[in-house]
């Protein structure tokens, strides 16, 4: 998943804006909001969205659940293993939040030595996961977090 | 022939050193007068404190011949210059003066002893203080004679299962609640066999499986001796290549054969498909609690569907099992947020390899207590042989990793290795 170069910084934009929509889509199902797409010769074909809490399944990440979507799509449209791992190796990941040991080590098994590139709308990915946090998580057990009100009165 | 011990070592958050290699550091110390000792003491903890060392003691007490006692005092740490007299605060040097102390350089341990024996070896330079780990885990200190038999249990499925596969040895999971040792639920590596959420029957037909946790479920409660297990060398390196364990070989997922009847999925490790059931578990035993709004989709209702039927299947195969969880579940409507379990918390998993980096972070997320792996992973474990994820402090979540040697010869093809006496008494 190679990073796009200097002279595709609008297009990466674009992309990592749709990411974060796609964050605000698990912002709204109260999920912590880290989203993705995945992109391939310039086009969007998949998107994934944290939804840890829905399942209660913690390893339900964004980028997981895009992976899902690739290798159902594929083989599907019956391609082959080494189709698939071709596939994947020309992809781009848009993720919102720098992807966990988990996801990367995935990423790594789908395709061997990816390139990447961070800090690309870092302040808008930060928001969201702020503003989540300031509500307070909802799946987490009682007495583990005080909201930041409690925290700042 | 020798006889082969089933054994459960802890792997600790850092490799282990050998107790009589343990890095040093040097210090300036004195003999002083045993009437001066506390001033002392409490003048150097101001001026010179022992950051980062909080494990050495200031004192050493040192009985000398003629049943007279010896008391000498670290005044500070030595400069790594090439006169360690050098960096002496002025304030140390005052005291030096006037106390009229003869100040000499010795080794202490430079970090917390981990285990008896290293802070055995560290008291022969320094004593120190040895604190046994402070996060309380069952069996970081040791295990029972029960608690033992009740991991080898767990382990013997999670074995059982690694070889149901069509001869083929794969990785298998056990998830175990262990405050009423249960199993939670157990899988197996799915690379090559993938039921994908919206196809509703093969979710069923890998549900088919399961009575295997009814087989071994039986053997939880017993007491096993492991007598007639047969081994003919140290069960440490595995002698064969076992190619159809994903966490062993995570990169080679292409070259897999697969059912051409299913799809395949190159991370579903057993660990990973094990958080996957228990998650489902959850959902089941739990239905309306987590949920947050309205928004059931397509996905719910398809899995709901299979999982009911799923639960009828187990009925009758596992009576036991489904018996324990109606039993949870009538406990759950009287203490609905109290019984339900906040994703694996408090809970063991079995895994027959050590996990790859993928599964063993997943482990964390799901909030795994303790793991248990039988035989270490040299190409990509994750737990002490090339990572050692349980020592990454950034995390926020950390589980105790043991593993649990047996001799390799149990993946044999016949079951003979297997025949574990056991009395049920």
């Amino acid at each position: 998943m190679a990073s796009l170069g200097e002279e595709n910084l609008p297009g990466t934009l674009a992309f990592m804006e749709l990411a974060i929509q796609q964050a605000k889509l698990a912002l709204d199902s109260l999920e912590v909001p880290v989203g993705c797409v995945i992109v391939e010769d310039g086009k969007l074909i998949a998107t994934g969205r944290n939804r840890t809490t829905e399942t209660r399944n913690a390893t339900r990440h964004a980028e997981m659940e895009a992976i899902d979507v690739l290798l159902e799509q594929w083989q599907k449209n019956g391609l082959s293993k080494l189709e698939v791992a071709e596939n994947f190796s020309k992809c781009s990941l848009y993720v919102t939040c720098e992807p966990c040991i988990m996801c990367a080590a995935s990423l790594s098994i789908l395709v061997k030595g990816f390139k990447c590139t961070g800090g690309i709308m870092a302040t808008e990915a930060v928001s969201l996961l702020q503003r989540f946090y300031e509500q307070g998580n909802p799946n987490a057990p009682k007495p583990h977090r005080q909201s930041v009100q409690q925290v700042l009165h | 022939m020798e006889r082969a011990k089933w054994e459960i070592t802890h792997i600790p958050e850092k490799p282990p050193v050998s107790p009589t290699h343990q890095p040093t550091v040097d210090v300036l110390a004195s003999v002083v007068d045993p009437k001066l000792a506390n001033t002392l003491v409490r003048r150097l903890n101001q001026i010179a404190p022992l950051e980062n060392f909080c494990h050495v003691k200031r004192i050493q007490k040192k009985q000398m011949q003629g049943g007279k006692t010896q008391l000498a005092i670290i005044l500070c740490l030595a400069s790594e210059n090439e006169n360690p007299l050098d960096g002496i605060p002025n304030d140390v040097l005052e005291l030096i003066n006037s106390y009229q102390l003869s100040a000499f350089i010795t080794k202490v341990c430079k970090y917390a002893a981990l285990s008896k024996e290293e802070w055995e070896e560290q008291c022969k330079l320094w004593p120190t203080s040895y604190h046994p780990p402070t996060y309380n885990i069952e069996g970081i200190t040791g295990f029972s004679e029960e608690d033992s038999q009740s991991v080898f249990s767990f382990m013997k499925s999670a074995v059982k299962l690694a070889k149901s596969d069509d001869g083929q040895v794969v990785n298998a999971a056990v998830i175990v609640d262990p405050s009423v040792k249960q199993i939670i639920v157990s899988a197996c590596d799915e690379i090559c066999s993938w039921h994908t959420p919206m196809d509703k029957t093969s979710v069923e037909a890998c549900c088919l499986e399961q009575p295997d946790i009814a087989t071994s479920q039986g053997v939880v409660n017993g007491v096993v001796s492991h007598e007639t297990l047969l081994s003919k060398g140290p069960p440490d390196e595995p002698k064969q290549l076992y190619t159809g364990v994903s966490c062993l070989y995570p990169w080679r997922w292409a070259e897999h054969q697969s059912h051409a009847s299913s799809y395949w999925h190159p991370l579903r490790h057993a660990a990973i498909v094990a958080i996957e059931y228990s998650a489902a578990r959850d959902r089941r035993l739990f239905p309306g609690l987590g949920q947050i709004g309205n928004q059931s989709n397509q996905l719910d209702h398809t899995l709901s569907a299979s999982i009911s039927s799923q639960a009828k299947r187990q009925k009758t195969n596992l009576k036991k099992v489904e018996d324990v969880e109606k039993l949870d579940a009538h406990y759950n409507g009287f203490h609905s947020d109290a019984a339900r379990p906040y994703l694996c918390t408090g809970y063991d998993i079995y895994l027959v390899w050590e996990p790859c980096a993928m599964c063993a972070m997943a482990l964390v997320h799901q909030r795994i207590r303790r793991i248990f792996y039988a035989f270490p992973n040299p190409n990509a474990g994750a737990l002490g042989s090339v990572h050692r994820l349980q020592g990454e402090k950034s995390l926020n979540h950390h589980y105790a990793v043991f593993r649990v040697s047996l001799p390799e010869e149990i993946l044999d093809g016949g079951d003979h290795h297997f025949d574990i006496h056991i009395n049920l008494t």
